[in-house]
């Protein structure tokens, strides 16, 4: 997507930061396509420890990616590698990588147990049963464990499905809208799952068309738009570096009437409205305004009770970058 | 776990092979043949004279000719195509097995399970007209020819299930279009014709006329053909699987 060269060019820089753990991800060049369609054109990032989430309008590319890391596809060109080795052809990777997909399908005529144990085994644990009942523990379906998976909810099958990734405790999970079908508890419970991994050092990556989830959950995110990288990073470190959209603030002060008035003479201020909210200000630098505001207001003998962004959400930057 | 079949992967494949309604498959192809000997012994008249030819024709006809490959496709075509089509096949594809582990565990249990149903269908009947002219060998002969053709048929239809969504259909024309039709009418194709081969080994093992009038296979036929069709099949089942890709979405 060449309209947000300038976040384009800085996606390597916004990288997500290695960390300390082993458990790394890294595409490089990485290209996807099927005939003369193009599914993921480019991409290169690095992951690591945290949480990093996967946006992007349907078609983007999202699923493509997400198999390419789980080596269920391989890249056309370019290299998807984890922990430095590619990643397709290599049944030893699942040691050490988990995918819950989004197709809701699950053996439904095993039971939750039996499915979860099964993984256990595949992943030729010592303690399998072990293994098994601690990761039902963690999605908190105990009390449904032992019914067939044909007679669950779509949470349900949902989280089942994560006590089957989770069952040989994961360096790297990958999750494909794994909210799904869940209730708002269910939901704030597998956030705190997740939160839980990524704090434990684990590389967790989750794409998800609930912008709102991400919003809340992802340390980073992925943004790809018609197969590209759109961008990558922390959403508010992209979101600084969209320096062709205007930033806007919401400003509450003890008189924001003379405000306003007092902030129209700010060379970095080019759009001033008052609201029943406050100021609706808007500026094209923001590092201008931080040290300029305070200072006017001072000059101008008034109170600043509250400055805050509003179009720094996660939702903000993605509708700009996919508008693109 | 070592060994070329994976037992959880092998354990999962029996339940799907007879989860629900085809086990109810699997009771109707080992019963019918009994229920038909049944009727048989009832019905006529002179049960002593006849009851070789009747189980001749009943094991080469029916199970044979028509149970087995039937089973054969059911079981053969479901070890991958019932977790093709519900996308299940993606929960074994990420694990730590060598995909070729995967099918040859499949391809063993559809083998297993398709001979294990065929056996009642031979043995039931057996026991119920046999007399001095049906020794216990002529059984064991076709039990034979029932696991050597369980065991290319099965090796087909995996490879079948793997390659195309509409397995059972193609499947089910092969065996009424080649098994059923074309390789007794056209000689020539008497040498592509599984159900052939297992006459033939029937005859050979049991040393004894199976069929009437038309000569078999000759046996070095039957293993040179019957061994390029396994392993060629399986060889196939396996490079399908290792280039498997999960292009849509997960």
């Amino acid at each position: 997507m060449t309209a947000v060269p300038d976040v384009l060019e800085s996606s390597v820089a916004l990288t997500v930061a290695p960390t300390p753990t082993k458990a790394r991800i890294e595409l490089r060049n990485a290209s996807r396509w099927y005939g003369n369609v193009v599914a993921v054109n480019d991409v290169s990032c690095t992951l690591g420890a945290g949480i990093t989430g996967v946006l992007g309008p349907n078609g983007a590319g999202k699923s493509t990616v997400l198999s390419m890391i789980a080596g269920l596809l391989s890249p056309s060109a370019g290299e998807v590698l984890i922990d430095g080795h590619a990643a397709s052809g290599r049944p030893d990777v699942y040691r050490t990588l988990a995918l819950v997909p989004e197709r809701e399908a699950v053996h439904g005529f095993l039971t939750g147990y039996e499915f979860v144990r099964m993984s256990a085994r595949l992943q030729q644990l010592d303690d399998v049963d072990g293994a098994a009942a601690r990761a039902i523990a963690l999605v908190d379906l105990e009390s449904a464990q032992h019914r067939r998976i044909g007679t669950y909810s779509k949470g349900m099958r949902q989280r089942i499905k994560i006590a089957g990734a989770l069952v040989h405790d994961p360096q790297i999970l990958l999750l494909d809208e794994p909210f799904n079908g869940m209730d708002p508890r269910q939901r704030i419970q597998m956030m705190g799952v997740m939160r839980g991994l990524a704090a434990d050092g684990r590389v967790v990556v989750i794409s998800s068309h609930i912008l709102e989830e991400l919003n809340d959950l992802a340390t980073n995110v992925l943004v790809m738009v018609s197969g590209r990288l759109a961008a990558s990073g922390h959403f508010r470190e992209i979101r600084r570096l969209m320096t062709d959209r205007p930033h806007t603030f919401t400003i509450r002060s003890s008189n924001d009437r003379e405000l306003a008035a007092a902030l129209l003479g700010d060379a970095s201020v080019f759009g001033v409205e008052l609201t029943s909210g406050g100021i609706l200000l808007r500026t094209a630098d923001r590092g201008a305004l931080t040290r300029h505001l305070p200072r006017t207001a001072k000059a101008a003998g008034i109170r600043l009770l509250e400055i805050r962004p509003t179009d720094e959400s996660l939702e903000s930057v993605f509708s700009y970058l996919v508008e693109r | 776990m070592n060994g070329p079949i994976d037992s959880t992967v092998a354990w999962l494949t029996w339940r799907q092979l007879f989860a629900r309604r085809r086990l109810y498959l699997a009771a109707a192809f080992s019963l019918a043949p009994f229920l038909i000997a049944v009727v048989f012994r009832l019905t006529a008249g002179d049960v002593e004279g006849s009851s070789a030819g009747f189980f001749m024709t009943l094991c080469s006809e029916i199970v044979i000719g028509t149970l087995l490959p039937l089973a054969a496709l059911v079981f053969g075509t479901t070890a991958f195509g019932g977790e093709i089509d519900d996308g299940t096949l993606v929960y074994l594809l990420v694990k730590p097995i060598a995909r070729w582990r995967v099918v040859v565990s499949k391809y063993i249990v559809a083998v297993a399970c398709t001979a294990a149903v065929m056996v009642p269908s031979i043995v039931l009947p057996w026991l119920i007209v046999r007399n001095p002219d049906l020794p216990s060998t002529v059984p064991l002969a076709f039990l034979a020819a029932v696991g050597v053709a369980s065991a290319i048929y099965c090796a087909l239809f995996l490879a079948l299930g793997l390659s195309t969504r509409r397995a059972l259909v193609l499947g089910l024309l092969y065996v009424i279009g080649l098994e059923m039709i074309f390789s007794r009418t056209f000689a020539g194709l008497r040498s592509l014709s599984v159900r052939e081969f297992a006459l033939s080994i029937a005859e050979t093992v049991g040393n004894t006329l199976v069929r009437f009038n038309q000569p078999t296979v000759p046996m070095s036929t039957v293993w040179t053909m019957g061994a390029i069709l396994l392993v060629g099949t399986l060889a196939f089942s396996i490079r399908s699987l290792a280039r498997y890709e999960v292009a849509e979405r997960l």
